[in-house]
């Protein structure tokens, strides 16, 4: 038995060449001529048959065009793992792409993406939030087409501030006072949680606290990570956890999931989350339902509130075969129309800036509007082809600053001189 | 044909699968830890020994080796004591043996990453399991301290009962007799353990040692999954930073020349046990 063994593996592996050669044969030719694409993307929340159904519209209105789409795994970091293996390997495998914010200027630069910059008309350009078409954007030319679109919100307890006459707060220190006065008065609630957790989270979670202090990472080129504005809000994170104590201990290991459970359980009367999580706490049965409001994160004062814009881009695999078909494609994912049938049922939030004053989205889904402005203000994590380098090294010192290993001053210098020996800086 | 080049011949198709699937990888990975290639940059250039040389400088490697040889320590020994302490167990005869032998494999039935996520739902300082058994308040998963020990005792968890499976085959080996004739003598039963048992099974607490050290350098699953190598890097193995400069930051020479080290250090504790392992078969 144990002797055939090696035999049966390798019938097993040439079965599997087979069976791969025989799916990658291309349609074109065969009964009529139609082009297939292929297009890969992230787990689709919510209804796949609602997603799988704008698809099938895109074939009805396109004939000769058909799509297959392939769901990668959901984490983002293996997402980004075949993205990278394929595309170095000049593979034809796939035509369309969606991409996390971060990535775009990495792939324009490795060559793996097409110029896509002719696909939007000046007044589409206009209707398109800053942020994304900014981080969409490398050396002039645009290399993908915003999709949907994330921010860091700050969701609050509307009946527990309302008791005690609290309102959103608008600085950081305002949130400090209220989350400590609702925590003393009702035990076995934390006052404010967010993802701590040593991963990339965390760096879009640190961000937000930097420039809604007036700091940065990077400007005009220049690494300015070791700043007073970046000590002090750094300082104000970990004070969070050990001089306020409105944020708990655990929050060093909470992602956005975990931190969501949490604050639906009615456990936490601030939360730092992405918009997502809206939609399920207004789901019947949730404990918090009709409790929740969202607003702008706060800043320190004298400062603007800043949030990290999230959301997934839509590229052309510039080895595609059929990069016309597949430019159809981007155009009609990307639609204004297309945006709000994903709004309305995979919960999707638009790019396009008109859609927040549109009639039913309004309807369905009230906060929508106030997500305008916030949206409007998100700020890309740093546009530049080495972000990926560089948040492994923000992702570490961030962490030890806020479990306290490191002060943070002694962070930010380390990250500056590694970011510094990344970008080739000569401090 | 003489037989012994028929042997030849029948073993040529495993041997040549062999070197597809393992030491051609095993080289190319070297030829390219001589590089420094970075993926997105286009860039591909000799480099001769740099990395490795860059290795050394490299506080983050250092911090890796430290909690890789740290876990690898740690998680070992606690398996190798309670393993034993098990296969004993299970070498006595009581009823339902069998179900119970059974039974102590289940965690290492499970594969890796299914236990990790459990175990990540026990650790939970919130809610967690672990800490409403303690009475505690530990912050296990992002307590700089508790964290690596957190993934230790996981592992030890897990396996605990491989250990004890070969251990208690190494004690099915010995024969009864000898107990006998020890009891005769008048051993107790700490003396027939020290002076039966335990030389008589240390053949096998060598495989044991040999299988689980290695396995236990290079974890990757478990740590990757119950922490991402936080906090602040403090459960980062050498694995898990070798994987992220491979497959977040895409710079395949320098990845590569880290897993080098890891095969390196995983050779040597072999090439190690194997030579206690030899000096002991000669001495017997």
């Amino acid at each position: 038995m144990l002797t055939k063994f090696p035999l049966i593996l390798l019938l097993l592996c040439l079965s599997l060449f087979y069976c791969a050669a025989c799916t990658k044969t291309p349609h074109d030719g065969e009964k009529g001529s139609y082009v297939t694409i292929v297009f890969t993307h992230g787990k689709i929340p919510g209804d796949y048959e609602q997603f799988k159904r704008i698809l099938r519209q895109f074939e009805r209105e396109n004939p000769g065009i058909r799509v297959v789409d392939r769901t990668l795994p959901s984490s983002t970091d293996e997402q980004h793992q075949f993205y990278v293996i394929n595309l170095d390997a000049g593979s034809k495998d796939f035509d369309v792409l969606s991409m996390d914010v971060i990535w775009v200027p990495e792939f324009a630069m490795a060559g793996w993406l097409r110029d896509v910059s002719g696909l939007l008309s000046e007044s589409e350009l206009h209707d398109i939030f800053p942020g994304p078409l900014e981080a969409v954007t490398y050396m002039g030319k645009r290399y993908a087409v915003p999709w949907y679109i994330d921010a860091g919100l700050l969701y609050y307890r509307k009946d527990l501030l309302d008791d005690i006459g609290a309102k959103p707060p608008k600085t950081w220190d305002e949130l400090v006072r209220t989350a400590r006065l609702i925590t003393e008065r009702s035990k076995g609630i934390y006052g404010f949680i967010w993802q701590g957790k040593q991963y990339e989270g965390l760096v879009c979670d640190v961000l937000e606290y930097l420039w809604s202090h007036g700091g940065n990472v990077l400007e005009n080129g220049k690494v300015v990570l070791h700043s007073p504005e970046n000590v002090r809000a750094l300082t104000f994170m970990r004070e969070l956890i050990v001089r306020d104590r409105v944020s708990p201990e655990i929050v060093t290991t909470l992602v956005e999931e975990s931190s969501r459970h949490i604050f639906g359980n009615g456990r936490a009367v601030f939360m730092r989350n992405w918009p997502y999580a809206w939609n399920i706490f207004e789901r019947d049965g949730s404990p918090v339902k009709g409790k929740i409001g969202v607003a702008a994160l706060p800043s320190a004062a004298g400062h603007p509130s800043a949030s990290t814009l999230g959301g997934w881009q839509i590229g052309i695999n510039r080895h595609s075969k059929h990069p016309d078909a597949a430019e159809r494609f981007v155009r009609f994912l990307t639609s204004r129309e297309s945006q709000k049938t994903l709004a309305l049922t995979v919960g999707y939030k638009p790019t396009r800036r008109s859609l927040y004053s549109d009639a039913d989205l309004k309807r369905q889904q009230p906060f929508i509007a106030s997500l305008h402005d916030i949206l409007l203000n998100a700020r890309p994590r740093p546009v530049s082809p080495y972000y990926m380098m560089m948040t492994q090294i923000l992702q570490p010192e961030f962490s030890a600053a806020i479990a306290g290993i490191k002060k943070p001053s002694d962070a930010l210098m380390s990250a500056e001189r590694q970011v510094q020996h990344v970008l080739g800086v000569r401090p | 044909m003489k037989r012994s080049e028929a042997a030849t011949w029948f073993i040529a198709p495993a041997l040549l699968l062999l070197a597809a699937v393992t030491i051609y990888p095993i080289i190319h990975v070297i030829y390219l830890s001589l590089h420094r290639k970075l993926l997105i940059f286009g860039i591909s250039e000799f480099v001769g020994l740099q990395n490795f040389l860059f290795l050394l400088k490299d506080g983050r490697f250092w911090g890796a080796l430290g909690n890789t040889a740290y876990f690898t320590a740690l998680s070992v020994s606690g398996e190798l004591i309670l393993g034993l302490a098990l296969a004993l167990l299970m070498n006595k005869a009581f009823s339902g043996k069998g179900f119970v032998r059974a039974m102590v494999l289940i965690p290492w039935a499970i594969p890796t990453v299914v236990s990790a996520k459990m175990w990540e739902w026990m650790y939970n300082g919130d809610f967690g399991i672990l800490n409403y058994l303690l009475g505690t308040k530990v912050n296990w998963l992002g307590d700089p301290f508790w964290a690596l020990h957190a993934a230790i005792m996981m592992d030890v968890w897990k396996t605990t009962p491989f250990v004890a499976i070969l251990l208690l085959a190494g004690l099915q080996l010995i024969p009864p007799d000898l107990y006998s004739a020890a009891r005769i003598d008048g051993a107790g039963p700490f003396r027939l353990f020290r002076h039966v048992t335990l030389p008589l099974i240390k053949p096998m607490i060598l495989i044991v040692l040999i299988f689980r050290s290695l396995d236990a350098f290079r974890v990757f699953d478990a740590v990757y999954v119950l922490t991402g190598g936080g906090p602040a890097n403090t459960t980062e193995t050498l694995s898990v930073y070798a994987y992220k400069v491979l497959f977040q930051t895409l710079q395949i020479g320098y990845g590569s020349a880290l897993a080098v080290v890891v095969f390196i250090c995983v050779g040597l504790i072999a090439i190690g046990f194997i030579g206690i392992m030899g000096r002991r078969v000669a001495y017997r």
